[in-house]
């Protein structure tokens, strides 16, 4: 293994100014007796073990109990964990990490670099067959790929420690972002000495050894989880809430209704309440942008013949009145799109594109001529087809009002098609449908991790959109300093040629009991650490 | 000795006779029945019910303003506010959770669950039944078998079971009918072998047997009389569950597609939001599936009494 | 009567296996697997997932070590989707939950049920009769979708009586609305299973023959006609007692229970091969265990039904 000399190259040196980030208390607030947390999860999360988490409830929970390189303030922004801060090689294909030495496990041994080299080893491990280990193929660590195809041994990965508090990062290819991806469960250290004793079963209560601000207490899988506070946490003395608790409530409606009981302090929204709930409990409901984004996908390879016509791809993107969806429908503060990305994507502007400078009225009209033109609809041939998407109340709602707005603007047919969620995938995977729902979350703060899924070789592009100036644009903008004008042309490129149709982009809402403050409303990703928050006394 | 000498009265032919009244099933059975039935006030109460809800599923969009799939734009965003039932706007039952029309959608549904309700239900039962009765009258290594296969049926999971079928022959109405009759043959099928068990070493029945009566027309024209009562009676708990089901196998991708719609996915529908103010998109397709389970309780009942070969 | 127990007894192993491979075979024809997900793996990690949990091998293979796995150690594999858990963890923390909420909701369907159906019958079309049939009728139409968001509405919200969910170690007040909303609808059921068999058996010959010797009426019902007449709501009960113990995934979802129902139906949303086929055989045990029990009583009760099955 070639390790890079980063030393000649000029360093370029960040330095993280934030000095305090736990629980922020105001001055003059009085704290309530009983620190206790207790929130709503919709089901089961997969896992504790940070290296084998893949949903976000497993994520929100590891990052009370694991403590990455790097945390998130309250509005997103990475601040100091067991790193302080880093070091990246000009050409941006090495980042030194300069790690804490006051930090501890929960059994009082010491966090060392070399606990992050064994944890990103083993997460690429095959034996340990993470499904997560895509995650460390993304962040293009120097022969994680190689690892995880089983060609190189897992000592191999380009992470060392040369001593306990520095990690040095070998990436195979220069990626502006990485220290933003390092926030992730899955690079999150793990105890060796741990695992090795307990096998599969360490992460049961009592065995779990963590470095975060909480310990494990409690688990009874689908009913609820406990935390507790890790008085070995560096940062103890400013954790505020003593325990946290995790409750699985699989139905929306009954997790509000025990809200309303008092017997959680936050749960998501059910759809379309939103309103309702904001007029009657205007401190504390919520609805907050969101990383995600919701959109129709064509079939450019198998799907019918009038999809290749620019023109009907435009005209069906046009006819959709996205404020009625947005506004009457969803009804919970989401965001009309006309572009892929989000607007709230850090470091995004939203380029201009004709169809969102439009009004409705000037889009329908525009919608019906170019139908005309490519000789569709009224007084061409009638155009149908079929619209698939996943059993679920709101996409199906989506649906049928997208259906009628076809129907009654442009006179297409639309057939819809449920089909139960894994078999969806499969059918559209294998592009087997006409026009399919599609939905994307960021898997981290930039605007590549949306923009990448409609280059050529994305495995997401159900469109199977393939455009050579798409592709060479995102390829330059892994390397760019300042990709902006990169993702501009493509977002341009996307809104002439409207491989997908964008509806909205998604936002977060939730019921959040006053009595809990420090939440990071402003974290479009919603990443929450318990140990900033706090409860008030009512 | 008294035991040779009962069964030598057992086998006396003036036995057999004395037994006949009970096992023949008289000519006049079925007339009988009827008149009983006719007699029910509450049976035929019922039945007129079950009438009217059947022309309601059929007629009843003669006096709908609006189509069962149009969105009614004036109302969407606020249902809560302006969705409920209003004579102005034509909306007699309100609208749903997109603005269409409740009533227009309740006859469509109707339709759609009766037709499911009255096929898969009692075709279910009678399979069940059936095979209930072959297997507790035969006993032996059939009914072995027969228990075997209703213990794997049971405990497959059918959800699975409903996604296969879907993969390999897709969505219709028909096709839905069939995968809830396959998942349902079980129905009734116990109950209607522990009855047969108990009544196959009854007098009346071995004295048939005596009488030289092959099995089938025992099992027919003797036992099946006899349980009758525990056909009806499931028939009518059935159909409800059947009316349920329909939802999820729909929801599966295997039945009915919006914007087409039963009264179990109505009902679903009208729970979810039942504690967010909008009781009406749960009330009125409960009244339907209400009124519909009552009729089938009091007819079943009436039914039962009606057919018991002992109210003679 | 201890030759036909043994005969059911040695069916178990061959209907469990039947069960198996069907199961087995059925869940591979379903679209998906247990790592089908929104953003397809890469062909790599896809490999190391599907080699760690032993699918890279033919289908058969995987059924040989499934069964011989069971066959060797009870050992039911790992489950795909709970990480952290096989599927013995699943069943030992999940199906306590389950039996406990399901054993009571029994008993409150039959201590409600069987009573109404006696006194319907008794009062064969008299006003008794009509109240309990309506009684029986106003509680199946609640489904427990509907039921169980009222009790919540009412004991929780309102009146502060109860918890609106939640296990915790399963103490009474987490019971009683899991037990009532899961038996309301099988109530009404049990109550008219019993009126139709009670007026079946006192419409029967020996019935008649025991008034006509002038017993008292009590002792008619009590002695005599309480015990077949009970034996289709038992035969019944049967099956639904299996389906309330193994828990319902509606209750277990809403009042956050944690038990085994939701199982049934998340593993299949997931392709959790494996805690799918572990409850399987699970229910077909418990179904063989229970329909074998309710044939036992048939001979109990009834002389002649014990005659015809030795």
């Amino acid at each position: 293994m070639e390790r890079r000399s980063f030393f000649v190259a000029a360093l370029a040196t960040t330095f993280l100014t934030m000095p305090a980030f736990a629980a922020d208390v105001p001055e003059g607030v009085t704290l309530a007796e009983e620190q206790t947390f207790t929130y709503r999860i919709l089901d089961e999360f997969s896992s504790f073990d940070p290296q084998l988490i893949e949903d976000t409830y497993g994520s929100d929970i590891a990052r009370d109990l694991f403590e990455g390189l790097y945390n998130q303030d309250s509005d997103g922004n990475i601040v100091p964990g067991v790193a302080l801060n880093h070091e990246a090689s000009a050409d941006n294909l090495t980042y030194t990490f300069t790690l804490r030495d006051d930090a501890k496990w929960s059994d009082g041994t010491p966090v060392t670099a070399g606990d992050f080299v064994y944890a990103w080893q083993r997460a690429v491990t095959p034996e340990l067959a993470s499904p997560y280990a895509w995650y460390m193929e993304l962040m293009s660590i120097e022969n994680g790929a190689a690892i995880i195809a089983g060609e190189m041994e897992p000592t191999a990965l380009g992470v060392s420690a040369p001593d306990d508090t520095t990690l040095v990062v070998n990436l195979s290819q220069p990626l502006p972002y990485f220290n933003k991806m390092v926030t992730h469960a899955t690079t999150f250290p793990a105890p060796k000495w741990a695992i090795e004793e307990h096998g599969a079963q360490w992460t049961r209560p009592g065995n779990l050894v963590s470095n975060g601000a909480y310990v494990l207490k409690e688990h009874v899988p689908k009913e609820r989880s406990v935390r507790a506070r890790n008085e070995m946490y560096w940062d103890n003395e400013n954790t505020v809430l003593e325990t946290v608790t995790t409750l699985v409530i699989g139905d929306d409606a009954q997790g509000l209704t025990r809200w309303r009981a008092g017997e959680v302090d936050m749960t998501d929204i059910p759809a379309g309440q939103y309103p309702a709930l904001a007029n009657e409990f205007p401190d504390e409901a919520f609805a907050v942008p969101r990383l995600c984004n919701y959109y129709f996908n064509f079939n450019l390879a198998s799907g019918p013949e009038a999809f290749q016509d620019v023109r009907v791809r435009q005209a069906l993107a046009m006819a959709l009145d996205r404020e009625v969806i947005v506004d009457r429908v969803l009804q919970g503060g989401q965001f009309p799109a006309f572009t892929f990305t989000p607007a709230a994507t850090a470091g995004f502007d939203v380029p201009d594109v004709d169809i969102a400078a439009m009004t409705q009225a000037d889009r329908d009209a525009r919608a019906k001529e170019l139908l005309t033109e490519a000789g569709y609809g009224e007084g061409g041939e009638p155009l149908s087809f079929t619209y698939l998407y996943n059993t679920n109340e709101a996409h199906q709602q989506v649906a049928i009002v997208a259906t009628q707005m076809w129907k009654q603007k442009l006179g297409v047919d639309v057939t819809l098609e449920n089909q139960e969620w894994k078999v969806f995938l499969e059918t559209r995977g294998a592009q087997n449908f006409d026009m399919a729902r599609g939905a994307w979350c960021g898997d981290y703060n930039e605007a590549s991790t949306f923009l990448d899924l409609l280059t050529t070789e994305s495995g997401y592009n159900d469109a199977k959109f393939s455009n050579a100036r798409v592709d060479e644009l995102m390829a330059d903008a892994k390397s760019s300093s300042d990709p902006q004008p990169l993702y501009t042309e493509v977002e341009q490129i996307l809104a002439a040629e409207m491989p997908v149709i964008p509806i909205y982009h998604y936002s977060t809402n939730l019921m959040l009991s006053d009595a809990i403050q420090g939440w990071p409303i402003n974290n479009v990703e919603q990443n929450w650490y318990a140990k900033d928050l706090y409860r008030v006394a009512e | 000795m008294i035991l040779s000498a009962a069964r030598r009265r057992l086998q006396s032919r003036a036995f057999a006779e004395e037994q006949a009244p009970e096992m023949v099933a008289s000519r006049s059975f079925w007339a009988d029945a009827g008149q009983r039935f006719m007699r029910n006030r509450m049976a035929i109460f019922s039945v007129g019910m079950l009438g009217l809800l059947i022309l309601f599923s059929i007629f009843g969009n003669l006096f709908s303003r609006w189509s069962f799939e149009e969105i009614d734009w004036n109302v969407l965003g606020r249902i809560k506010e302006d969705g409920g039932p209003s004579l102005e706007n034509g909306h007699w039952f309100g609208v749903d959770e997109l603005g269409r029309d409740l009533y227009a959608r309740v006859v469509q549904g109707t339709r759609t669950s009766l037709l499911v309700g009255f096929i898969a239900g009692p075709v279910s039962v009678l399979l069940g039944a059936t095979l209930g009765a072959l297997s507790g009258y035969y006993g032996g290594r059939f009914d072995r078998t027969v228990l075997g296969a209703y213990t794997i049926w049971l405990a497959i999971p059918y959800i699975i079971f409903f996604v296969v079928w879907q993969a390999f022959f897709g969505r219709s109405m028909s096709q839905m009918i069939m995968v809830i009759i396959l998942v349902n043959w079980t129905a009734g099928l116990l109950i209607v072998r522990g009855q047969v068990m108990m009544l196959k070493n009854r007098e009346f029945v071995d004295a048939a047997r005596m009488l030289g009566m092959s099995d089938t027309k025992i099992i027919f024209r003797h036992l099946a009389p006899n349980v009758l009562w525990v056909v009806v009676i499931y028939t009518s708990l059935v159909i409800p569950e059947v009316i349920m089901m329909e939802s999820l196998v729909s929801f599966l991708g295997v039945g009915i597609q919006e914007p087409n719609t039963s009264i179990g996915a109505l009902l679903s529908q009208g729970a979810s939001t039942m504690t967010f103010g909008t009781l009406w998109q749960l009330g009125f397709p409960a009244a339907i599936f209400v009124i519909a389970q009552v009729s089938l309780f009091y007819i079943g009942d009436g039914l039962r009494d009606a057919l018991d070969p002992k109210e003679r | 009567m201890l030759n036909y127990t043994l005969r059911r007894l040695l069916m178990v192993v061959p209907t469990l296996l039947i069960l198996v491979i069907f199961a087995f075979y059925l869940m591979r024809l379903a679209p998906g697997g247990p790592f089908t997900s929104e953003r397809p793996l890469p062909p790599a990690v896809m490999a190391n997932v599907l080699e760690r949990y032993g699918m890279d091998e033919p289908l058969h293979v995987q059924l040989w070590t499934y069964v011989s796995n069971i066959v060797c150690c009870f050992d039911f594999g790992p489950s795909f989707s709970q990480k952290d858990r096989s599927v013995n963890d699943v069943i030992a923390q999940g199906f306590p939950v389950t039996l406990t909420y399901g054993f009571w909701s029994a008993v409150f369907v039959l201590l409600l049920g069987v009573p109404l159906g006696i006194i319907a019958a008794l009062r064969h079309n008299g006003f008794w009769d009509y109240t309990m049939t309506g009684l029986a009728i106003f509680s199946q139409i609640f489904p427990n979708f509907v039921l169980a968001p009222l009790l919540v509405l009412l004991f929780t919200l309102s009146w502060g009586l109860l918890p609106g969910g939640g296990w915790n170690g399963g103490q009474w007040q987490y019971i009683v609305m899991p037990a009532i909303a899961l038996g309301t609808s099988y109530m009404a059921s049990v109550a008219r299973l019993t009126r139709g068999s009670m007026l079946e058996v006192l419409g029967s010959p020996y019935i008649r023959t025991a008034r006509a010797k002038g017993l008292p009426e009590r002792t008619i019902i009590l002695r005599h006609a309480l015990k077949p007449a009970l034996l289709p709501t038992l035969t019944y009960m049967g099956p639904v007692f299996v389906y309330m113990i193994t828990g319902s995934v509606f209750v277990d979802v809403f009042f956050s229970t944690g038990g085994i129902g939701q199982d049934f139906i998340n593993g299949a949303y997931s392709r959790d091969y494996a805690i799918l086929l572990g409850l399987a055989i699970l229910y077909a045990v418990l179904t063989f265990v229970l329909t074998l029990m309710v044939d036992l009583l048939y001979a109990w009760i009834d002389p002649k039904v014990r005659a015809g099955l030795s």
